[in-house]
């Protein structure tokens, strides 16, 4: 019997399946829940409502989202006669699945064993995979054969040549500082209190407004701006599918999220990965989880204070001052490794 | 326009590219086709047909008329005190504003004019209503340009507003406040009390709004300079009300054509030079400001003076003991039963009033009956429709819901 048991522990807590199914899906789906509990409650702190309330009022409607989540799969999901339907059914399911494909690139513990994959090349390999789920994102607003899903997903690709470049340039500077593209290198490199956004704030700054511009995050929820595409690429979609939909996003941010907290916040350092499953895996995964929380938490604030930019000035606002800024920290980067202060 | 299917003098559709049991319409080469409404969540009661080529629209088609009721034709039916709770459905939420010219129309031909207090009252429900119009405005404004706490602030401050209406008139919407004569009731004891807090409670807010919304930097990129009216546009369309005011043209009814007592309360009425989505923003802003001012005069002349009849003297000595002795008990004076079947003498009138939206206007004939022979509205909102047929084109998609905004248009009005 606990030869069993063992063996289904071994398979769960295999690095591939654990990293892509708990640390990829479960974990950032359970912290989605609660970033969208935190939103609408800050939200609602703000602008003096009370927020989700009525749904489980013992912890302040915590169950709001699960109830939404449970309306969304029992509602009818309606695929029109004039959508294109292979390409309708299957570019959310594949934006959902590459959003999180690229956290099995990235690395939870210094500890080798504990590596889905070879870590060598791995800023550069999730990086790439990050790049990928938008495509998907244009794909299911042309398969809607809806006007306003097109123009959704024309936004989409507007502000993928105006987000990758920046975010990628600003990952790339950690890169630049260490000489290296391993990620356990860069988190190693950021020991005591020389984390990244200490030492390279541009890139940092860059980062995060890439990652607010890439999920639609406000002031630049563009791409799905109700009051004048409706939802976006989104509009044709109902029920599980547009769940589906949305939940990406928010997946795609805390994976973006994660790979900050990886990059810029020391990982999991303070902390020093110890020996076993437990020292060695679990509580560094969790102080990383902690912090790209903390992060989410950041992101979500924004919908309170700001309204949206205009498209162009978006597009304007990465060409003009994000651009330049990651190219700056990606100097500052290499100075910095000139100068030996790592 | 070629190719106009008709049927039975109707114009219905486009038949253009000749297509079988089909409407079509050509367009223009690259040119993409939008319709912003009538079941869009950025449009309202209404629908613009947009063509744009990429992310500029190059033509725009304001399409008005999805609530319209009749109103004109349904107050031929009905007696004359029944036009009051019709025309309010045009504003609900600015009810005494909307129906105030339509009752000192009526009062022209009957030659009669309301008492004092009576005027004090309906100015003070008239400036609280555009109060609340204004921020129902903003609210709407700031949901369209994705700011949520701007569109959550102004609805919860209007509850104040508009809950010091229902304490007044007893209807926190359509007051039906002004009547022939005067007005339904006189304040009750505290109520300027609450009125002056309110007052200090919203110029509080009004700085918080400035520090979120009017001086946040991504609302003031999205609004300067978008959306211009130039003073020559604005005069030529006949556009009216705070958009007129913050193109530069210094013109309020309450001001050029005074009427009740406006003449006797002191106020400015700011102008604006610059003519876009921002100045207009600020127009409503300032406008709230000299609302306030007037409201506090109105405080401060109820609290001087005692209570005195609210209905003119033709209505008020057919109304029983029992009428006023209630109404010195509790300020509330029922409707007395000679509105019911209330005659007005034939002849025409004309009047106007600043709603919160701009001017509105009644022409009324009567021909001696106890229904009006004929009513003609020209409502603000249906001047202000025009303008996004001139200003939008030029702009890009996402400027459309903050110039629409910006206009603070209200179909129901418009359509009448």
């Amino acid at each position: 019997m606990s030869g069993i048991l063992d063996a289904i522990i071994k398979i769960i807590t295999w690095p591939p399946l654990w990293q892509l199914v708990v640390l990829g899906l479960l974990i950032p789906l359970g912290v989605v829940v609660f970033i969208l509990w935190f939103e609408r409650k800050t939200a609602a702190r703000v602008q003096r409502r009370i927020g989700p309330y009525h749904v489980s009022p013992k912890i302040a409607g915590g169950l709001q989202l699960i109830a939404d989540l449970m309306r969304y799969m029992f509602q009818e999901v309606i695929i029109p006669k004039t959508v294109d339907k292979f390409p309708f059914i299957v570019a959310p399911l594949a934006a959902l699945i590459l959003s999180i494909v690229p956290v099995v690139a990235i690395p939870f513990t210094s500890i080798e064993a504990y590596f889905p994959i070879d870590m060598s090349y791995s800023l550069i390999i999730s990086l790439a995979l990050l790049t990928l789920s938008p495509l998907f994102i244009i794909l299911s607003g042309w398969a809607s054969n809806n006007k306003f899903s097109v123009i959704g997903g024309m936004r989409e690709a507007y502000l993928i040549t105006a987000y990758e470049l920046v975010a990628v340039l600003a990952f790339l500077s950690a890169g630049a500082i260490t000489g290296s593209f391993n990620l356990v290198d860069i988190v190693e490199a950021q020991s005591g209190v020389k984390w990244f956004i200490i030492l390279n704030p541009l890139a940092f700054a860059a980062a995060f407004i890439g990652v607010l511009l890439s999920t639609s995050g406000f002031p630049f929820e563009i791409a799905e701006s109700e009051h004048e595409v409706v939802a976006g690429a989104f509009t044709e979609y109902s029920g599980l599918v547009y769940g589906m939909n949305m939940g990406a996003a928010y997946l795609k941010r805390m994976i973006f999220s994660i790979m900050i907290a990886v990059v810029f916040l020391g990982g999991w350092q303070p902390y020093t990965p110890g020996e076993g499953f437990i020292a060695g895996y679990l509580v560094p995964s969790i102080v990383i989880l902690i912090k790209a929380t903390v992060l989410m938490m950041i992101f979500s604030f924004f919908r309170a204070v700001y309204g949206r930019y205009r498209l162009d000035q978006a597009l304007d606002i990465a060409w003009k001052i994000l651009f330049p800024l990651a190219v700056l920290g990606f100097g500052l980067g290499l100075l910095e490794a000139y100068l030996g202060i790592i | 326009m070629s190719g106009i299917i008709r049927t039975q003098g109707a114009q219905v559709g486009f038949n253009d590219l000749k297509l079988p049991g089909m409407w079509s319409r050509k367009i223009g080469k690259d040119l993409y086709e939008i319709f912003i409404g009538p079941q869009h969540p950025g449009s309202g009661h209404m629908r613009i047909v947009i063509r744009v080529d990429g992310d500029v629209i190059v033509e725009a088609d304001p399409d008005m008329g999805y609530v319209h009721r009749t109103m004109e034709k349904l107050s031929e039916v009905r007696t004359w005190i029944k036009g009051i709770p019709l025309f309010e459905r045009m504003a609900i939420h600015d009810a005494c504003n909307v129906t105030l010219p339509y009752v000192r129309a009526v009062e022209k031909l009957m030659d009669i004019e309301a008492p004092e207090r009576a005027k004090y009252l309906r100015v003070l429900l008239c400036e609280i209503n555009r109060i609340a119009a204004f921020l129902y405005g903003f609210g709407i404004f700031g949901v369209f340009l994705g700011h949520s706490t701007m569109y959550m602030w102004p609805f919860g401050d209007r509850e104040v507003w508009v809950e010091l209406a229902e304490w007044l008139t007893g209807a926190r919407l359509t007051h039906s406040y002004p009547v022939f004569g005067g007005v339904r009731r006189d304040v009750p004891a505290g109520f300027t009390d609450a009125l002056r807090k309110a007052i200090r409670y919203m110029r509080k807010r009004l700085e918080d709004y400035r520090k979120i919304f009017v001086d946040n930097p991504v609302i003031r990129a999205r609004l300067e300079g978008v959306g211009v009216i130039p003073k020559n546009l604005a005069i030529e369309l006949g556009i009216t009300g705070p958009n007129l005011r913050a193109s530069g043209v210094k013109y309020d009814v309450r001001l050029n054509h005074p009427y009740e007592v406006y003449d006797q309360l002191d106020f400015e009425i700011p102008v604006f030079q610059e003519g876009d989505a921002y100045a207009r923003v600020w127009q409503r802003v300032e406008e709230i400001k000299q609302s306030l001012n007037i409201l506090e005069q109105v405080a401060d002349w109820l609290d001087k003076h005692p209570r005195t009849p609210i209905l003119h003297d033709k209505f008020w000595k057919t109304a029983p003991p029992l009428y006023k002795k209630i109404f010195e008990e509790t300020g509330r004076a029922k409707l007395g039963a000679v509105y019911a079947i209330m005659k007005v003498p034939a002849g025409k009138a004309y009047e106007r009033a600043e709603t919160a939206r701009g001017e509105i206007s009644y022409y009324v004939e009567s021909n001696g009956g106890n229904k009006p022979y004929r009513i003609r509205i020209h409502s603000a909102s249906a001047r202000n429709a025009l303008v996004y047929k001139y200003i939008v084109p030029g702009h890009r998609v996402m400027d459309l819901p903050a110039i629409y905004g910006s206009i603070d248009y209200f179909p129901p009005e418009a359509d009448r």
